[in-house]
C-alpha cells in the first residue's frame, strides 16, 4: 500500500461518522433530568390557581369595599361583595340559625370567610352536612337565606357557587380554595370581635 | 478535544444540579405535610388567644394583666401572619374541610376547633366577656394557661415531624415563649388567689 493511501485510510478512520451512542445517551439523560427538575420546580413554585376547575363557579372582580352604616343594594343574592357595614359578622366557624344582615356578612367575606347560605326548609340532613363542614373550618359562617334561588349557595368575596346537594364534593373544593383565599381583600383581618348575633 | 468535552459535561451537570436544587429544597415542606397542618391549626389556636387577650383588656384595669394580654395579642397576631405567609408560599389551602389536627393524630376531628387541645369553649368565652375586674383576670389566666400548654404541645409535635428550618425556628420560639408565659401566669394566678 502506497504511503499516501495509508495516510488517507487513517484520516478516513478519524473523520468517519461513527454514531457516538455513548455521548448521545449521556447527554439525553442529563437533558431529561434538567427538564424534569425545571418542570418540578416550576409546578411547585406556581401559586395554586384557586378554585380553577370548580364547575359552575361565578367570579366577580372589582367589587367596591367602602364602609357605610346605611343599607346597601346588592346586585347578587346572596351578595358576593361590595360596600358594607363597618362591623363584620363573626365568622369563627359559626352557625347562625336566623338570617343575617347582608351588610355585616359581606364584611366577613372581606376578611376571608366563606359564607354558606341555604334556602329555609332545606332537609335537616342537608343542613347537618353543611354544619359539619362549618364546625371544621375557621373563617366560615352559615345562615338561612330567604328567597335563595338555589337550595345552597357558597359565597366568598367575588366568588359564588350554587348547589343542590350538601354532599357535593365541590363544597370542600370551594372551602379549600377560598377560606382566607387569594381573593381576600383584607388578609389577616379577624373573624371574632365583630357582630355576634344575626 | 477531550478537555472541551469534559467542560461541556461538567457544565451540563452544573445546570442539572442548579435546576434540581430548588425542587429539593421546596420539598422540605409542602401543601399536604405536617408543616401545613401545623400552620393552619396553630393559626386557629392563636386566633382564639388573641381574642381572649383583647377581651380581658376590655374587662380589667389591672396593668400586669393588660400588659401580658397586649404581649400575647400582638405576638400571636404576628405569628399568624408568618404562618399564613408560609401557606401562601407553599400554595397550600388555609383550611382543611376534613377537620383540624389530622397532622398530629392522622385522623380527622369532626368536632372542629373544639377538638383542638386547649381551646376555650364558647361558654367559657362568653363567661370571660361577662366577667370584670379580678374575676375576669382569674378566668383569663386559667384559660390562657391551658391554652398555652396545648400550644406548646402542638409546637413540640411539629418539631418532631419537620426538617424545615423556618418552621423549626418559629416552633422553638413558641415552646420557649409560651412556657415562660405559663410560669408568669401561674404566679399571677396565685397572687390573685386563683
Amino acid at each position: 500500500m502506497p504511503a499516501n493511501t495509508r495516510a488517507r485510510a487513517r484520516k478516513n478512520v478519524l473523520t468517519e461518522r461513527r454514531t457516538p451512542w455513548g455521548s448521545i445517551a449521556f447527554f439525553t439523560v442529563v437533558g431529561l433530568i434538567a427538564v424534569a427538575a425545571v418542570t418540578v420546580a416550576f409546578v411547585r413554585s406556581r401559586p395554586s390557581d384557586a378554585g380553577k376547575g370548580i364547575a359552575g363557579l361565578v367570579v366577580k372582580d372589582d367589587l367596591s369595599q367602602n364602609h357605610t352604616t346605611g343599607p346597601v343594594t346588592y346586585r347578587d343574592s346572596p351578595p358576593m361583595g361590595g360596600d358594607h357595614d363597618p362591623t363584620w359578622q363573626n365568622c369563627d366557624a359559626r352557625i347562625y340559625t336566623a338570617p343575617l344582615r347582608n351588610e355585616n356578612a359581606v364584611h366577613a367575606l372581606e376578611h376571608g370567610a366563606v359564607w354558606i347560605t341555604y334556602r329555609p326548609g332545606l332537609a335537616a340532613a342537608q343542613v347537618d352536612a353543611l354544619a359539619r363542614r362549618i364546625r371544621a373550618v375557621d373563617y366560615s359562617l352559615m345562615s338561612p337565606y330567604p328567597n335563595l334561588d338555589a337550595p345552597i349557595a357558597l359565597t366568598a368575596w367575588g366568588r359564588q357557587l350554587k348547589l343542590t346537594d350538601a354532599n357535593d364534593p365541590r363544597v370542600d373544593a370551594f372551602l379549600s380554595a377560598f377560606v382566607k383565599g387569594p381573593q381576600t381583600p383584607e388578609p389577616g383581618a379577624p373573624c371574632t370581635g365583630g357582630k355576634d348575633a344575626p | 478535544m477531550t478537555a472541551r468535552r469534559v467542560t461541556v459535561v461538567l457544565a451540563a451537570l452544573l445546570v442539572a444540579v442548579v435546576a434540581v436544587l430548588p425542587a429539593l429544597r421546596s420539598g422540605a415542606a409542602g401543601p399536604d405535610g405536617p408543616e401545613a397542618g401545623f400552620a393552619r391549626d396553630m393559626s386557629t389556636h392563636h386566633a382564639q388567644a388573641v381574642r381572649m387577650a383583647m377581651t380581658v383588656r376590655d374587662r380589667t384595669r389591672d396593668d400586669a394583666v393588660r400588659t401580658l394580654a397586649y404581649d400575647i395579642a400582638t405576638t400571636q397576631s404576628q405569628q399568624i401572619g408568618m404562618m399564613t405567609a408560609w401557606l401562601d408560599r407553599w400554595g397550600a389551602p388555609k383550611t382543611d374541610p376534613r377537620g383540624p389536627m389530622r397532622w398530629m393524630s392522622h385522623e380527622g376531628h369532626a368536632g372542629g376547633a373544639q377538638a383542638m387541645p386547649g381551646m376555650a369553649t364558647p361558654a367559657q368565652l362568653a363567661a370571660l366577656e361577662r366577667a370584670s375586674g379580678r374575676d375576669a383576670e382569674v378566668l383569663f389566666l386559667r384559660l390562657m394557661i391551658v391554652h398555652h400548654r396545648a400550644g406548646v404541645e402542638m409546637a413540640r409535635a411539629v418539631l418532631a415531624r419537620t426538617g424545615d428550618a423556618q418552621v423549626q425556628r418559629l416552633a422553638r420560639t413558641m415552646v420557649r415563649g409560651q412556657e415562660a408565659e405559663i410560669a408568669l401566669m401561674t404566679g399571677m394566678l396565685r397572687q390573685r388567689g386563683g
